[in-house]
């Protein structure tokens, strides 16, 4: 019930959006808009983050930047693939463990659509599977 | 003998991704190269039909379990040692037909299919069609001819996924059918 994200978006490693995801609301273009804001600050994270980012700290780049309704978390996978999440900033029970948590589901949930031998990595991602875990971790209105 | 124990053990298990991986792989080349899904079946049975051929061997070798009297006994040696050698699963036997020449496998997992979603507009692929393949072979080489097919496939929507094998008839002189 608690972790609950507003917007969930995969992005590829060269920075066009695999998938995104959003509660249904009216300016779902403000959601984009704010992902795309957001890879900024994940490359400057990643370019400042160590040659060996193979400890799941250093995967997960944290709290990217709070706007004034939202907190965007981001977190990018050894191949530099990134996921980003957008939550409510009124949503003060979310603790980073659950962050975490959600990313490394959204992770795992990635890793086994790719094994997907019909699916080719740059596609956009059309997994009914991934879809639904991304749907578990979002917030239904 | 306890190298071969080994080997049926769980070493197995990360091989088994490489192999979930490999036929999958193999499946998506195929529907590439052929376009139609109807003609990837077809390959993918010839394709186990040639291992089944093969595999018989190995298994006759390896599970040392006799003569079968009937084809109940068959079906039970299919699904209690046969899978479990090679896939490591043992698919349910049932659905037998009145006259006991028909029987159906229930496979709850089936590992050639870990994490494979069919694409869409392909709903008449038989994704494991290779099976089908390799149990009509093998079945061949021990004078037996059976139909095997799919009639419930998991990754269709299925709840389960379900091969039926129809004993035709008994092969005398058993000379396998020429390999074009």
């Amino acid at each position: 019930m608690s972790n609950m994200a507003v917007c969930v978006a995969v992005i590829a490693k060269e920075n066009y959006p695999l998938f995104i995801k959003t509660t249904p609301t009216d300016n779902e273009l403000q959601f984009y808009y704010t992902v795309h804001t957001s890879l900024d600050v994940v490359e400057e994270k990643i370019s400042s983050v160590g040659k060996n980012a193979n400890d799941l700290r250093e995967l997960y780049l944290g709290l990217l930047y709070p706007t004034e309704d939202y907190k965007v978390y981001g977190y990018v996978t050894n191949t530099k693939v990134k996921f980003v999440v957008v939550v409510e900033s009124s949503n003060t029970s979310l603790r980073d463990n659950e962050i975490r948590t959600m990313f490394k589901r959204l992770h795992g949930a990635y890793v086994d659509m790719l094994s997907n031998p019909f699916y080719n990595p740059g596609e956009n991602i059309v997994s009914r599977k991934f879809e639904n875990v991304v749907m578990g971790m979002m917030k239904q209105d | 003998m306890s190298r071969q124990a080994a080997r049926t053990g769980d070493p197995r298990k990360v091989n088994g991704e490489l192999f979930t991986l490999t036929y999958g792989a193999l499946v998506a080349q195929l529907m590439k190269d052929y376009e139609n899904d109807d003609e990837v079946n077809k390959q993918l049975e010839k394709m186990g039909y040639n291992i089944g051929v093969r595999i018989i061997e190995d298994f006759l070798a390896r599970a040392n379990s006799g003569r079968c009297n009937d084809f109940r006994d068959v079906a039970d040696v299919i699904s209690k040692v046969a899978f479990k050698m090679y896939l490591g699963i043992t698919p349910v036997v049932s659905n037998w037909s009145p006259a006991g020449d028909e029987f159906s496998l229930l496979l709850e997992n089936n590992p050639l299919t870990d994490f494979v979603e069919l694409p869409e507009g392909h709903d008449s692929l038989n994704y494991s069609n290779i099976l089908c393949g390799v149990l009509k072979g093998a079945l061949e080489m021990i004078q037996m001819d059976v139909d095997v097919k799919f009639v419930q496939d998991h990754l269709k929507g299925d709840n389960i996924t379900e091969v039926r094998l129809k004993f035709i008839k008994r092969l005398e002189d058993a000379v396998p059918v020429g390999e074009d």
